[in-house]
């Protein structure tokens, strides 16, 4: 190896334990226990970077545990998750699998799928921009050829399941919410829509008929097979009332012909 | 100083910027602030779209901007993961900077980013690598981009070449060109005793493009580059002396933590400025 990566690997030891911080020590100009007390100021600086960018990605996992709490969360999911890339927005991509493992959080079991609810909604935050569908083009369409037609998602756009409220638990947390406090965690399992209209994420709760035809859509069903499948799972689904919504949201951005492809 | 030499580098003309916060996209957006120019953090802006970017674009049209990356860690003895230039290269594309800068540092280890601007061993490797990662990105980006003096709170006993030189050293080998921060170089005289004004003066005239002021915090420990607080009067000092040696280059107000209303901020260029506009004079 070469010398400079010699240096950076032992640098990057001294940074990540005490242990490591001892041992090279002496690589470094000064008294040791100078030494010792700037590499726990690039500790801190490491542990503030990574608590700051885990927090922006989940504001709401953050208010639920409070900010002391957090901060060790962070902690401890940078010591197993390391940072991996230079942009701090891909940082925390697998907490939720980290919440979901973590002992001092099981009184919270709905917190994992709050954590995995707001990294779509961070990742639809930077996600591509997309004009909606403009209904006249839709329109245009002859009905005998919905068999072909295929709908397409904006990038923004993600689909989760949960046995918990998450729509109503992310309604509550917002900044802007002045409703009454309240979620009732016992009300039954959800489907969630992420969307991004313009620039704020929106996230809302599908109907199972909904969920089960973006879902067909995402997955590059036709028109019809995804209205199938959507009626399957309920039968009183309304798809032009659906339609309609998704649109106005900017759900839907696309809608082609297999023979136009 | 010669204001004349200086003048017809279009650089020149930007006079001073501040950093651009999503906590003052609201003031950007709603009035014409009495800024010259805007600096972005990079990565901050690497989505494929989205309301950042969105900004950015909008305020593309009112101010210059400058694009400041602070996660390619140019100087890590590992490999560089090829998508980061790549997301550069487009955010370049899509908002035109007048610059383009990246730091004198490390932070990729094996399988890890630390995310912080690490300082490097100045040796003869790390001046060769910097060289050829500088060229590289220069060559992917198909432009010039500057390369900023880092604060420090360590060195490495290895270091045998002072940073200036060194940064100067990589400015005529690779073309680069030079991002002086002197509230950096303050710093790291209060933290290594090195002489801040000696290593200003090794850095040739023409190299530095760009200058950036910004708050430093003092502890027991050492002297941090917190970019919390208004600029520090020594900070001004050199500055000052910056101004005389370099020209009336363009100047940054940066400002990271506890950010303050966008009047404070505009208040420090303001200084920066008359300084500037004196120093044009001279």
């Amino acid at each position: 190896m070469s010398e400079l990566g010699a240096l950076q690997r032992a640098f990057g030891a001294a940074l990540e334990s005490n242990d490591g911080a001892r041992r090279h020590a002496p690589l470094f100009r000064g008294p040791p226990e100078r030494v010792l007390a700037r590499l726990a100021v690039y500790r801190g600086n490491a542990v503030g970077a990574s608590r700051r960018a885990l927090a922006g990605a989940y504001p709401i996992v953050a208010k639920i545990v409070g900010e002391q709490f957090f901060e060790g969360l962070a902690r401890e999911y940078l010591r197993g998750h390391p940072s991996a890339s230079g942009d701090l927005n891909a940082f925390g991509e697998a907490f939720a699998g980290f919440l979901a493992a973590f002992p001092h959080t099981q009184d919270l079991p709905y917190l994992p799928d709050v954590a995995q609810l707001e990294w779509l909604a961070h990742r639809a935050h930077y996600a591509a921009d997309a004009a909606a569908l403009d209904p006249a083009r839709l329109g245009a369409v002859p009905e005998e050829a919905y068999v072909r037609l295929r709908f397409a998602l904006a990038p923004a756009c993600a689909l989760m399941e949960s046995r918990w409220p998450l729509a109503r638990i992310w309604e509550v947390h917002q900044d802007d919410f002045d409703g009454e406090f309240s979620v009732d965690l016992d009300a039954g399992p959800e489907r969630i829509l992420v969307c991004r209209p313009q620039f704020r994420v929106l996230v809302g709760a599908l109907s199972a008929g909904g969920y089960r035809f973006l879902r067909g859509v995402a997955s590059g069903a036709t028109l019809v097979e995804a209205l199938d499948a959507a009626l399957a799972e309920e039968p009183a689904f309304d798809l032009g009332a659906a339609l309609a919504t998704w649109l106005d949201t900017g759900v839907i951005v696309d809608a082609a012909l297999e023979a136009d492809a | 100083m010669n204001a004349g030499r200086a003048a017809p580098r279009l650089e020149c003309r930007l006079g001073v910027g501040v950093g651009l916060r999503a906590k003052h996209y609201r003031d950007f957006l709603d009035q014409r602030s009495d800024v010259d120019w805007l600096e972005a953090h990079s990565e901050n802006y690497f989505g494929a779209g989205g309301y950042d970017l969105h900004v950015l674009r909008r305020l593309r049209a009112d101010y210059p901007i400058s694009v400041h990356g602070v996660g390619l860690a140019l100087g890590s003895a590992v490999p560089e993961p090829g998508d980061h230039i790549a997301k550069l290269k487009r955010l370049i594309e899509a908002v035109e900077p007048a610059l383009v800068s990246e730091h004198l540092c490390w932070g990729r280890a094996p399988g890890r980013h630390f995310n912080d601007l690490l300082p490097l061993p100045y040796t003869e490797e790390a001046l060769a690598l910097m060289t050829e990662r500088v060229s590289r990105l220069q060559e992917a980006l198909g432009r010039r981009v500057l390369i900023e003096n880092v604060s420090s709170y360590l060195e490495f006993r290895a270091s045998g070449i002072p940073e200036c030189e060194f940064v100067a050293e990589l400015a005529r080998r690779s073309g680069c060109g030079v991002l002086l921060d002197v509230n950096n170089l303050y710093v790291n005289q209060l933290n290594h005793g090195c002489d801040a004004l000696a290593a200003m003066r090794s850095i040739p005239v023409d190299a530095v493009a760009e200058i950036h002021l910004a708050g430093h915090l003092v502890t027991e420990t050492c002297a941090i580059d917190t970019h919390g607080a208004r600029v520090g009067e020594p900070v001004w000092r050199l500055y000052e002396a910056a101004l005389e040696r370099f020209g009336a280059v363009p100047t940054l107000i940066e400002w990271d933590t506890d950010i303050p209303p966008l009047e404070v901020l505009v208040d420090e260029a303001q200084r920066a400025r008359a300084m500037r506009e004196e120093a044009r004079r001279v």
